[in-house]
């Protein structure tokens, strides 16, 4: 039962909406004080703060939110009094003994409540804060349970500890512009899986925040991965940090590039990643939020917030996330971990730097020598359609018919790799329009500039659904000193 | 609050920067080219417009614009010069 008259009113310091704490002596240091406590998701509750808002009562509402969701109900009710939160467990309320909400009680200078209303009682309540709230119904109304009162199962349903809401994420500026999980310990704890959440993975450019395993784990829950994912994450993370990928500077770049993960080896199926029909997304949770953590860990953790330190002009989709699996099994060729020096039984993550896919249809192409120039010749404009060499490594995406027709008469990867580079060269007179490279300028008019230094800087993964001639190349972030990283996922960490 | 913040309160810290001087006159100026595109060309100017303002002048490089510039040519810069330009360009 809520305290009566001369009953002690228990003391309370409690956080307000607008800014520092407060305290219950400091709101009696003035003389007598009304303080009302409310949920946020009751219809008398917000009809009472209406027409307490509406006479400018002196009211200091207590909310049993967090202080996000107590800020939503002050404006949409137009309280534009004091309001303070109270989240879970509900201490204050429970030391009250509230039974409903709203429950408004006066409060004499030395402590001891005057009188308290339960519920919407428009002549108890204009009586109690000495102003006429007016005659229009409803005369009463009853409220709803306070939240102190809820079982376990009820805070559940009620979403947990009442700090679920994606908005509070949003308030917090926790998120990438889609709506983000909280990060709250239980489920960071579920994310880490016993690892140690101090334990670091080096500080994150541009801002250098130090990546431990707690806030890499904050960003993967954010971002909607299951604990399944963070080995990957996790990996990625590592790739991400290695001086030679220069996170720097694709981090604050005027440049679109973001960061694109390629995961190989038994992980792809146990992490639940689509390497087939719609490889590239949207549609698979893996995919989309492993990629969507790691780019959680630049924005958050490494303050490369887009419009703050990440200055790109444009940015693109990709930036979100960028996260996908070779489909090793359709491949006809070796997967790319193996190529970079991993057994094809371990697990792998492999780092690029670039932008969002282009994608090129080629249905025409019988011979791998067309179709590779075909390939080439559409990633000829990337970065600009003078600028060769690019200078950066190159990622395409082969689908699997495209797949089938470049190993026909036993191609490797390499034979590809190389009719690409060979298909693609232009004489340096015909390139010096607009942006072009000093190769390209010191170059006699006649000499052949290839579109990439060497075969080696074109990388080749297979994935995509059976049906349909659509491969795609991803422009790489072009002048940043980076190179792709490999690393090994882990999951016995 | 009850979440794990993603941020690193310890990278949050703002630097101040150090106090604004009222003229340039005698005062050591150092122009930092970070060896974008033609950035050169920009500090050119600067240095001259310095000079003219009777500021002595002294140039730095960073090796690679898209690196942050190493502690020590920070510091380098920090105790030779009163004033630092860093130059962007393209």
């Amino acid at each position: 039962m809520p305290p009566v008259a001369d009953m002690p009113a228990p003391g309370f310091t409690l956080p307000s909406t607008t800014g520092a704490p407060v305290g219950l002596s400091e709101l009696l240091a003035g003389g007598p004080a009304v303080v009302m406590f409310v949920t946020d998701d009751c219809p008398t509750c917000e009809l009472t703060l209406r027409r307490l808002g509406a006479v400018g009562a002196d009211v200091t509402v207590v909310c049993e939110a967090p202080p996000a969701a107590a800020s939503r109900l002050a404006a949409r009710t137009g309280f534009g009094g004091r309001m303070l939160s109270e989240p879970a467990p509900y201490d204050t309320s429970r030391a009250y003994g509230l039974d409903a909400v709203p429950t408004t009680i006066a409060i004499a200078p030395g402590g001891v409540v005057a009188g308290t209303v339960v519920g919407w009682d428009a002549a108890a309540l204009s009586a109690l804060v000495g102003l006429d709230l007016g005659p229009e119904p409803p005369a009463r109304k009853p409220g709803c349970a306070a939240k102190s009162t809820y079982d376990a199962a009820q805070l559940a349903a009620d979403g947990g500890t009442g700090d679920d809401d994606p908005e509070a994420m949003f308030e917090l500026g926790w998120t990438d512009g889609l709506p983000t999980i909280a990060p709250t310990p239980e489920r960071v704890a579920a994310m880490l899986a016993g690892r140690d959440p101090a334990a670091s993975l080096g500080p994150v450019a541009p801002g250098m925040g130090e990546a431990t395993l707690e806030r890499v784990a904050a960003c993967a829950v954010l971002a909607g991965c299951r604990p399944g994912h963070f080995p990957i994450v996790e990996a990625a993370v590592r790739a991400m940090l290695e001086p030679a990928f220069n996170l720097h500077g694709q981090a604050v770049t005027t440049q679109p590039a973001g960061q694109i993960a390629v995961v190989n080896g038994p992980i792809r199926r146990s992490a639940g990643l689509n390497a087939g029909m719609g490889a590239l997304g949207p549609g698979a949770r893996a995919n989309a939020t492993i990629g969507r953590a790691l780019r959680l860990v630049v924005a958050l953790t490494g303050e490369g917030m887009p419009g703050r330190l990440d200055r790109s002009t444009l940015g693109q989709p990709g930036k979100v996330g960028t996260c996908l699996a070779e489909d090793e099994e359709r491949s006809p060729w070796p997967p790319l971990h193996t190529e970079r020096g991993l057994d094809a039984d371990q697990s792998a993550v492999t780092l690029l730097a670039g932008d969002a896919p282009l994608s090129i249809s080629e249905h025409r192409s019988r011979t791998p020598e067309e179709l590779a120039a075909a390939l080439g010749w559409a990633a000829a404009t990337l970065w600009a359609p003078n600028w060769w060499p690019i200078g950066a490594a190159t990622l395409f995406v082969i689908c699997p018919e495209h797949a089938d027709t470049l190993a026909v008469g036993g191609w490797s990867k390499d034979d590809v790799r190389r009719a690409i580079w060979e298909a693609v060269q232009r004489p340096a007179g015909e390139l010096r329009h607009g942006e072009f490279t000093a190769r390209v300028a010191n170059a006699p008019d006649a000499e052949l500039v290839p579109k990439w230094d060497a075969p080696g800087d074109i990388l080749l993964v297979v994935a995509g659904g059976e049906a349909g001639r659509f491969s795609a190349v991803f422009g790489p972030c072009v002048g940043m000193d980076w190179i792709p990283i490999t690393q090994e996922v882990r999951c016995d960490t | 609050m009850r979440y794990v913040s993603p941020y690193d309160p310890g990278a949050r810290t703002p630097v101040t920067p150090a106090p604004r001087p009222d003229a340039l006159a005698g005062r050591t100026v150092a122009l930092l080219d970070i060896s974008k595109n033609r950035g050169a060309e920009f500090l050119d100017r600067v240095e001259r417009n310095l000079r003219d303002r009777g500021a002595a002048v002294e140039r730095f490089a960073k090796p690679l614009f898209s690196r942050p510039a190493a502690g020590e040519l920070i510091e380098r810069i920090a105790a030779r010069a009163d004033v630092a330009v860093e130059g962007l360009a393209d």
